[in-house]
């Protein structure tokens, strides 16, 4: 158990590695440096903006020190925005976009999971079709389609909920509907068909003959087995959150770290770029880190290490 | 009980032959998997909506009378259905969203715009002169008066000049859209292709070659699948530059994961039968053995991630485009497209409609025929 945690520990750093290696050459690879423009730079000014980010050195001292700040939690200071550093732009967008995106992991899983179990349970009828129409739209409709539907119909024409911004509560809605939709339809459809087939195993039945409770024979062996694959999948989920966020945060004007990104890409920020892309890495690793020990919990049966 | 013939308790004449005979017709696994596909509804629409759609992409814009480059700033954000109205003769009809009368043909061909005589600008009212009558627009409360008392219109009439309108750049919204599946749908069918390739080609030879090899080809697939790929695409499209080849380029050198993972797990199961020993005790080479008998048999699996993974490569190229990394102006995706319509939704929402309505019946079509494939591949499901 734990030879298996720390072996998981160890993939994650040196994932970690390879991702801060991969994104510091690709972004050396870049064509220009970080302060070509249309404009004319004094060569002066150039030389000592080089000389300030250390651009000078050779390619190996400049990834040396980079990976050393990543060690140190340093991300280095952003290119275009003076006087900010990349740790200060992600402190600036964090709250925003932690908070629109753990309100749309709860309604994945708050609303994804009963709504699969109200499908199951009245297999092939109206309620099961019902949850299967509405699913099978979200999972085809893009975000960014419904965020604007949404932004049309419930801001501009209802005028229910602000079009922009967080200052007011009811701005959570549309960004965190938007978010969470494909998943919520994509975690039904998966509760769905995963409990449907555990309502099917014979466990189910024996619990059925014992003269179990309708409600106990669902919650403690037909739910508790068919969270498995559903747990599996939340990795994923946050994954695609946080990306889904670029374009989410965009629409609704979020000041969040989805729309630094976008605006560091659009500006060719190249520090602010590795390091945004760095901190997600961080996060979706942890993340993931602790969904593989949630299996721990959940299924008593998975013995991690014992496989080597 | 007493109401049953006595006949009826005989005992059945049993024939031998007649339980040997085989009563439906024997089927090759393909056959069968043919006519399940086929009895699949939502799957064989979805096919016919694919078909379709590449048909559409490949002939229409030939048989467009407009481009999907040419601006025309005099006929912006034309919609596709109007209210008519008439005076003098004139018909024309009021595009509200940016205060001009156009002028209809009777076949509701857009001829031109119409001339105000006089501006108000203090008033917000726009005077326009048809022989002697008298038509006042008034831009604030967007309603129309001839000489005093409200023009009533005269019916809707489709645009027969540009079916789906024109975008605010005055660009016909069909042409475009016609375009923009062509650049959607090459992405999507050359990056799943690329992706193909390199997955089958990763997942073939690690599990074939097996040991040592598989292991650490199978960490590194591990470690690339933690890493959030959109990210890398976003990379890659910073390192690449905007434009069509980077976008296929980027969106297929990042997702074969998945199918390297299934195809290893095929061939794995797969290089222990019989018939691989067989032809490995006839002298065929490790190249000859994969791509002749080990890769012919993962074809069910390979096809249904192939069909999911088109969708997917849409919907990554969309969203690129709508956060402005994708193909470059004047070149349309629906990712873009909807992006564009998205800048004019507060007065012309309707023009979010086609390219909307585009990507998502793609997406809908692919995932039908994708779940309907499975289905149909998975032999457990025979009936």
């Amino acid at each position: 158990m734990t030879g298996y945690v720390l072996q998981r520990l160890g993939l994650m750093l040196i994932t970690l590695w390879a991702i801060v290696t991969l994104t510091f050459f690709l972004m050396h690879a870049v064509p220009g440096g970080p302060f070509t423009s249309e404009k004319m730079m004094q060569p002066e000014i150039q030389a000592a903006l080089n000389a300030k980010y250390h651009l000078d050195d050779p390619l190996w001292l400049q990834y040396a020190n980079y990976l050393k700040g990543v060690v140190t939690l340093d991300l280095g200071p952003s290119f275009k925005y003076a006087g900010m550093s990349v740790n200060q732009i992600i402190a600036e967008g964090l709250p925003v976009t932690a908070r629109v995106g753990v309100l749309a992991l709860i309604c994945v899983i708050a609303l994804g999971v009963p709504l699969g179990v109200i499908a199951a349970l009245n297999r092939n009828r109206w309620p099961d079709t019902l949850v299967m129409v509405i699913a099978t739209v979200g999972v085809a409709v893009p975000s960014y389609v419904i965020a604007t539907i949404a932004l049309y119909v419930f801001a501009l024409r209802l005028g229910w909920v602000p079009t922009f911004g967080l200052d007011d509560w009811r701005g959570y809605f549309l960004p965190v509907f938007a978010l969470s939709g494909f998943w919520i339809s994509f975690i039904a459809r998966l509760s769905r068909s995963s409990l449907l087939e555990t309502l099917d195993q014979d466990y189910m039945t024996t619990a059925k003959a014992k003269g179990l409770k309708r409600g106990q024979i669902l919650f403690k062996h037909g739910l508790r087995n068919s969270l498995i694959p559903i747990v599996t999948v939340l990795g994923p989920v946050t994954a695609n959150l946080l990306t889904g966020s670029f374009v989410i945060e965009q629409i609704f004007a979020l000041p969040g770290i989805g729309r630094h990104f976008v605006l560091s890409i659009t500006n060719r920020d190249y520090t602010a770029i590795m390091g945004i892309t760095i901190f997600y890495a961080a996060v979706l690793m942890v993340m993931i880190f602790i969904v593989d020990m949630l299996y721990l919990v959940i299924d008593p049966r998975i013995k991690y290490g014992a496989r080597k | 009980m007493s109401d049953i013939a006595p006949e009826m308790w005989e005992p059945v004449a049993r024939d031998a032959a007649q339980a040997e005979y085989i009563a439906a017709p024997s089927l090759t696994y393909w056959q069968d998997v043919r006519q399940r596909l086929w009895k699949n509804r939502p799957a064989m629409i979805g096919l016919g909506f694919i078909i379709v759609l590449v048909l559409a992409a490949i002939f229409g814009p030939l048989f467009s009378p407009h481009n999907y480059y040419d601006q025309n700033l005099k006929f912006a954000n034309i919609p596709p259905l109007f209210q008519t109205y008439e005076v003098d003769g004139t018909r024309f009809f009021f595009n509200s969203g940016n205060f001009n009368l156009y002028e209809v043909t009777p076949e509701g061909h857009v001829e031109g715009l119409l001339r105000s005589t006089k501006k108000d600008l203090i008033k917000k009212q726009q005077q326009f002169k048809f022989g002697d009558k008298l038509v006042m627009m008034d831009t604030a409360k967007q309603t129309l008066t001839l000489d005093g008392a409200p023009l009533e219109p005269t019916g809707w009439q489709w645009n027969r000049s540009n079916l789906f309108g024109t975008d605010q750049l005055g660009r016909d919204v069909l042409a475009r859209q016609l375009y923009g599946a062509r650049i959607s749908l090459t992405v999507a069918f050359v990056a799943t292709l690329v992706n193909f390739f390199i997955g089958v080609f990763y997942g073939g030879i690690s599990g074939y070659l097996g040991g040592r090899v598989d292991m650490v080809m199978m960490r590194i697939v591990e470690i690339i699948s933690t890493i959030p790929l959109t990210l890398y695409v976003i990379l890659m499209m910073v390192v690449l530059n905007s434009g069509f080849f980077s976008v296929v380029l980027a969106i297929g050198t990042v997702y074969w994961v998945d199918m390297a993972r299934i195809v290893r797990g095929q061939i794995l199961t797969l290089k222990e039968q019989d018939y691989v020993a067989a032809a490995r005790a006839m002298g065929a080479s490790t190249g000859r053995i994969l791509t002749r008998h080990l890769l012919p048999n993962t074809i069910g699996p390979i096809l249904v991630t192939l069909t999911m993974l088109i969708p997917s490569a849409i919907f990554i190229e969309s969203f690129m485009s709508f956060i402005g990394l994708g193909v470059t102006p004047p070149q349309a995706s629906w990712g873009t497209l909807t992006s564009e319509a998205v800048e004019t939704l507060r007065a012309y929402p309707y023009q979010l409609f086609f390219p909307a309505a585009a990507i998502s019946l793609t997406m809908f079509a692919f995932n039908f025929l994708g779940d309907g494939l499975r289905d149909a591949l998975d032999p457990r499901l025979r009936k």
